[in-house]
């Protein structure tokens, strides 16, 4: 006994239980990486699932990680230019300045930091914006550059050359230097 | 292939990009090539490392709930529409014997409501409903494990103000709330948390004394109890003790 506004909804609730939901991990993970709080990570998702729903009839069932993810993603950067409008920095180059001149990326107060494991985690959420995200996107969620090219909505030729930033920018991170030099120091 | 063509395709061959003749024609050029090997042995070892190190997060709980709630509250908003109101006429008119079967189903189970708890059928349906929000993962429309979110939530989609208490200290926190229909009436429906175990505490106001009693159907047990002037029915497969001591801790909680 349902009538048609009835019936549509809930196919639309089964699309959205059936295409995002296995997809809630992933969304959740990449938001937590770019907020890098739990909380904000939980509205930004949210607010992505509200999208989501919104537009679910738009999808297709191979392509809905990477939707579900590009909601994620647009829903954060609108969440960010609210809240933090400062860490949308458009130019890259800009971007590295303040990363190199963050005070967090200093190597005396990365001795401080115990768990050898928390300093890459660290590092990698020290990476400015544009670079922290394809990273995320690559290493942790196994996306393929056309992949991620479309859900950080550039060509693919940036999706390399940012990764390619990314990583070197981990691998010369003061961050990770410190704790080479500190456990090569107790190796020895 | 020379460094120069090579050099900016190690990374897209690290990350499985580059397959075929020009796969074979890296790969042959890395076997000979300490610079190049190593930029591709140093995309390797970041990988592992971080995946190692870093963790993937999880969705949260408090997320997952609040997606549930999105979902529920979407749903619920359809049918109060007058457009959906029309919508149904239409489907009356289209099939007026079922239309009738329908109005007579109606008078019956309205007729039934006078007295819920001598009739079996409430037990059976709360059970029902209890198992279809369960696999509908749809336990919850309101979650908080704050009464006075839960209570005013319920209270403006509802005639009556069913009273809502956490019983967290004692073992049964308060995790939300949602509407159900039992016997066509819409219903105050409480979650709390038992250990492992769901329970639903169905809410209404009470409508004749009688004492309290419990069931068991389909494994699940049901304890009905008055008190606060309200009808308690719990359903859950927490043992009938637990579930009697908690529904009646539940419906007194309010005189204590």
């Amino acid at each position: 006994m349902v009538n048609k506004a009835w019936s549509n909804r809930l196919s639309e609730h089964t699309r959205f239980e059936a295409l995002v939901l296995p997809h809630l991990d992933a969304g959740y993970n990449l938001a937590r990486w770019l907020t890098r709080d739990v909380n904000d990570a939980e509205d930004v998702v949210q607010e992505a699932c509200v999208r989501a729903l919104k537009y679910i009839d738009s999808v297709q069932g191979s392509e809905a990680r990477s939707w579900f993810l590009t909601i994620v993603r647009r829903a954060f950067y609108d969440w960010c230019a609210r809240n933090r409008p400062k860490e949308i920095v458009a130019d890259d180059g800009a971007a590295i300045e303040s990363a190199a001149a963050d005070p967090a990326l200093q190597p005396e107060r990365a001795a401080l930091r115990s768990a050898q494991s928390r300093l890459l985690a660290d590092a990698l959420a020290e990476l400015p914006l544009v670079f922290r995200e394809v990273l995320i996107l690559r290493e942790l969620e196994d996306l393929s550059y056309k992949e991620i090219a479309r859900i950080a909505d550039i060509p693919v030729g940036t999706v390399m050359s940012r990764l390619a930033r990314a990583r070197s920018l981990l691998q010369r991170s003061p961050l990770l230097h410190a704790i080479r030099a500190q456990t090569a120091g107790a190796h020895r | 292939m020379n460094c120069n063509e090579a050099g900016t395709w190690v990374a897209a061959y690290a990350d499985g990009e580059i397959h075929g003749v020009q796969g074979r024609s890296i790969e042959q050029h890395l076997r000979g090539c300490a610079a190049c090997g190593a930029k591709y042995q140093a995309v390797l070892t970041l990988r592992a490392q971080i995946r190692a190190e870093v963790p993937r997060f999880s969705a949260t709980p408090a997320l997952r709930s609040r997606v549930q709630a999105l979902l529920a509250a979407t749903q619920a908003a359809v049918p109060t529409r007058p457009r959906a109101e029309r919508d149904r006429w239409r489907w009356l008119s289209g099939g007026a014997l079922a239309g009738c079967a329908a109005t007579v189903l109606a008078w019956v189970v309205a007729s039934a409501v006078m007295d819920w708890r001598t009739n079996e059928d409430v037990a059976t349906e709360a059970v029902a409903t209890h198992v279809r929000a369960t696999l509908n993962n749809h336990l919850i429309e309101v979650a908080s494990s704050d009464q006075h979110t839960v209570k005013p939530w319920l209270s403006a989609r509802l005639d009556y103000s069913p009273p809502v208490h956490d019983l967290a200290s004692e073992g049964f926190p308060l995790e939300g709330g949602r509407l159900d229909t039992l016997e066509g009436h819409r219903v105050a429906t409480l979650v709390y948390r038992y250990r492992l175990h769901t329970i639903d505490v169905f809410v209404r106001p009470e409508s004749a004394h009688v004492p309290p009693a419990l069931r068991t159907l389909r494994g699940f047990n049901v304890v009905h109890a008055t008190g606060s002037g309200m009808d308690w029915l719990a359903v859950s497969d927490v043992s009938p003790d637990v579930l009697t001591s908690f529904v009646q801790r539940l419906a007194h909680a309010d005189g204590s």
